[in-house]
């Protein structure tokens, strides 16, 4: 069997690319050194309900709750609310995150795409002429060729396919969250909001988040900034605010996993005939760090113009750039702002964080989004506005 | 005197990519599910040290 295309690579990321280049006529093949997909989950399964609009997923076991909103805590306490009834209905899920890349996974599957699991993509084949044409793959012992037109790199936070390729995506140290998280039961304690809790005390240069994942249970984990890191620093941090909190005190840990989130700037997402998508792309907000939307939304785009691509048998740089016009239009303009934001509260201190949640805690949202948060500091705080002038320009363009 | 290398204590990883993807070098892969450190390609700049959630990473003197 030949190969059109092959995804290394089966997260969201690389399922929906490998879906939507097959269904619309590439022949796919997806690798993963992963034995069962989703698993680990390295993630704090949050997601906006905005993806029921996208239709990609079917059937509802991949939904663990559905949140009404989220609350931010300043390090004193005060608390900024964006919810449902501000918000208009669009709020969140969390998500069982294994199950959720299965039932992407399936989709690909099902429209056509081979899947091919501990399989680990070693380095990039390429051509007497230095052209990419495929990549080097081990399965179990076995060393072998995968030769493909396209490459898609869609291997997550690591992205060494692109490093492969020449491109730098090597994360400085303050531009990636390192993290940690436990999942909790048995917590006498009910909400129905995503919390997050700020602090230079509590997350340099990230947060703590708490999401309801069901009744009881809650994902609890906490992301620093590595340049404010050391060995092991987000674990004590972690141990250090569930000890704060009695209503942990009782609680059974199911599971504990650690994680890295990129919060930098896009990269270069074609060389040639290969193309970065999700993580790998650094398509990640770099306020919250999430990144499922932007892997599905990115992942389609990818898929569509791979497509075409294989329809023409056109495999260089100048056609598959088609999909980097299309991901900087439907997201590029807010991940270069969130960008900007994160650079600026990261010079704010606990004191400035304290005051400005306190202008905002009755304020109405009228989204629920870090826009919407964004343009509500900039209006209440027109004395901020010299350092957040490229960034209000940037917010108009976004809308 | 060669200068100490990282070194993953495979027992605590848990294979979240962090040093792999700030390491300069691309010294580190992970293998079945376990970060590992080339030691050819490590030039001891302990950023990965420094960015492991968990501190399963330590320098460790070579012969
Ligand atoms: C602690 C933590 C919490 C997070 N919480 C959220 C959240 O609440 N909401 C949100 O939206 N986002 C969150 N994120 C971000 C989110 O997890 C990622 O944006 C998302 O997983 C990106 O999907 P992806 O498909 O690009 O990459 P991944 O899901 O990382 O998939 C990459 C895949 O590539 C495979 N792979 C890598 N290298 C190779 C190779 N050489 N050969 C073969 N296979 C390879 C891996 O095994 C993996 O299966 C969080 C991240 C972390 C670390
Ligand atoms: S010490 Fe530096 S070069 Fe060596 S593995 Fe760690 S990050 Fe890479
Ligand atoms: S950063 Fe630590 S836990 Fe994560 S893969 Fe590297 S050694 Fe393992």
């Amino acid at each position: 069997m030949t190969y059109d295309v092959v995804v290394v690579g089966a997260g969201p990321a690389g399922s929906v690319t490998a879906r939507f280049a097959q269904e619309k006529g590439a022949k796919v093949l997806m690798i993963d050194r992963r034995a069962e997909i989703g698993i680990p989950v390295l993630c704090g399964e949050g997601i906006s309900q905005r993806i029921d609009k996208w239709g990609m997923l079917e059937g509802t076991n991949w939904i663990a709750s559905t949140m009404d909103g989220a609350k931010i805590y300043a390090p004193d306490g005060t608390m900024v609310t964006l919810s449902k009834e501000m918000a208009g209905n669009e709020t969140g899920y969390v998500v069982h995150r294994d199950l959720f890349d299965k039932e992407l996974a399936r989709q690909a599957g099902k429209a056509g795409v081979d899947i091919q699991l501990r399989t680990e993509a070693l380095a990039l084949l390429k051509d007497k002429n230095g052209k990419i044409c495929g990549v080097k793959a081990r399965t179990y012992d076995e060393e072998f060729e995968i030769p493909a037109d396209i490459v898609v790199g869609a291997d997550g936070v690591e992205s060494r396919i692109g490093k492969w390729a020449g491109i730098n995506t090597t994360l400085k140290p303050d531009d990636l969250e390192t993290c940690i998280q436990y999942t909790l039961s048995n917590i006498d304690y009910h909400s129905d909001y995503a919390e997050f809790y700020l602090g230079k005390k509590i997350a340099p240069g990230g947060y703590v988040w708490i999401f309801p994942k069901e009744e009881g249970v809650f994902n609890i984990g906490i992301g620093i900034l590595a340049s404010l890191s050391k060995p092991g620093k987000p674990k004590q941090l972690l141990d250090a605010f569930i000890k704060s909190r009695p209503e942990f005190k009782n609680a059974t840990c199911l599971r504990i996993l650690a994680g890295a989130a990129p919060v930098a700037k896009p990269v270069e997402t074609v060389k040639d005939n290969l193309v970065l998508v999700g993580d790998a792309a650094r398509h990640v907000d770099s306020i919250t760090g999430g990144g499922l939307t932007t892997a599905l939304e990115g992942g389609k785009l990818a898929g569509d113009t791979i497509s075409d691509c294989v329809k023409n048998q056109t495999f260089d740089k100048e056609s598959l750039s088609v999909y980097e016009t299309l991901w900087k239009q439907a997201f590029g303009q807010k991940l270069l702002r969130d960008y900007l934001v994160k650079d600026i509260m990261l010079g704010f201190d606990d004191k400035t964080l304290n005051m400005l949640a306190d202008s905002l805690k009755d304020y109405k949202f009228d989204e629920f989004s870090t826009l919407s948060l964004v343009k509500a500091l900039v209006l209440k705080h027109p004395t901020l506005l010299v350092k957040l002038k490229p960034l209000m320009r940037l917010s108009e363009k976004v809308k | 005197m060669v200068k100490p290398k990282a070194k993953v204590d495979e027992e605590q990883c848990l294979s979240c990519g962090g040093c792999v993807s700030v390491c300069p070098k691309d010294a580190i892969s992970l293998k079945n599910l376990r970060a590992y450190v080339d030691k050819e390609k490590c030039i001891s700049c302990e950023i990965c040290v420094n960015t492991c959630p968990i501190g399963a990473i330590n320098m460790e003197a070579v012969d």
